[in-house]
């Protein structure tokens, strides 16, 4: 015998609006959790970053010491190298100029260059011609000059010439 | 007037009600610290990354001088590297002179980054211009020689005898 019109249905305990509830509080929690799960992760990932960003800078100012040193010790290089190559070409100019100093009468037997003294050794047909054309010069050029003649047998004299340059100047 | 509530809607109350205190707990608790960490972090990631970026132009510009210059001075970074070779030298300039005789090198002089090596000659030449030749082309040779003082020369019949100190430079190793 039936008590009503409609026919019974089951009880539940969780009705299809608490699902529907229940889902968007799912998606709501997720989502919460993922955006912490996406920071955690790149703040990770910058620390990461940061640290090897560290170790490269680091590589790299060793290796910048490094090139300092090198281009330093190469500029030391060239900067000796060159005072090197102009000191002898100096050297080329000064003996050129002191053998072009010397007249054609005059005849050299002995040079010696020495930092900051001349010494020259020779012949000359007079002393007169000695002390135009070559002391003259040589007192031009020199702080202190002193000669001295030997009489040769043929009526020449043969001469020293010894002359210094003072510290000063060198 | 009765106030009635049923047992679902009260399930979805206090479920909303747990849910909220604990977004509101969540987010205070673990989520704006982290933002804010997230934020530091960055701005720090660039900072560094931006430092790296500097010193890499700076390294790459400091690489390129060092390159250049080492092509620019090839020839005076190989002679300081060189070690004197007495024959060689010789051989090398021999065109210079009628004879020439080499004393053995001596070891005279530790500057900082240099030795310097002292080396006595004996020579004959027929001319001074061939000396003037040498003092030219010893500033192209396989080492750095500077030719010293004292220099000597002597007539020796149609020849000229010449003595001279040459002082050789190369790097402490």
């Amino acid at each position: 015998m039936r008590h009503s019109f409609i026919k019974s249905r089951p009880k539940k305990l969780i009705s299809s609006e608490l699902r529907l509830v229940l889902s968007f509080f799912s998606v709501t929690l997720f989502m919460l959790l993922s955006t912490y799960g996406f920071l955690a992760y790149k703040t990770y990932a910058f620390g990461s970053s940061v640290k090897r960003y560290q170790m490269q800078t680091e590589t790299l100012k060793v290796a910048l010491d490094e090139m300092d040193v090198k281009i330093s010790f190469i500029e030391k290089e060239a900067s000796t190298s060159e005072k090197v190559f102009t000191a002898n070409t100096v050297l080329k100019e000064s003996i050129k100029n002191l053998f072009d100093l010397v007249p054609e009468r005059i005849t050299l037997s002995q040079a010696q260059l020495e930092k900051n003294a001349l010494v020259l050794y020779g012949v000359t047909p007079n002393k007169e011609i000695y002390e135009f054309m070559l002391q003259a010069p040589l007192r031009s050029i020199f702080h202190r000059t002193y000669s001295s003649f030997y009489p040769l047998e043929n009526g020449w004299y043969r001469f020293v010439s010894t002359n210094y340059l003072d510290d000063e100047d060198l | 007037m009765k106030f009635h509530i049923s047992r679902q809607s009260l399930y979805l109350l206090i479920l909303s009600l747990v849910l909220l205190l604990f977004v509101l707990l969540f987010a205070f608790i673990f989520l704006i610290p982290k933002g804010k960490e997230y934020r530091i972090e960055r701005l720090e990631m660039k900072k560094y990354r931006v430092e790296k970026m500097q010193y890499q132009q700076y390294h790459d510009e400091t690489f390129e001088k060092l390159k250049r210059l080492q092509s620019d001075h090839k020839r005076v970074i190989t002679a300081y590297d060189a070690m004197f070779n007495a024959k060689r030298f010789v051989k090398l300039n021999k065109d210079y002179f009628v004879s020439l005789l080499l004393k053995p090198l001596e070891r005279i002089a530790d500057e900082d980054d240099f030795i310097v090596y002292e080396v006595n000659t004996t020579s004959r030449i027929d001319s001074p211009q061939s000396f003037y030749n040498f003092l030219d082309g010893i500033n192209k040779s396989e080492w750095i020689v500077e030719v010293n003082f004292p220099i000597h020369f002597e007539r020796d019949d149609k020849y000229i005898r010449s003595s001279f100190t040459m002082h050789v430079y190369n790097k402490k190793q």
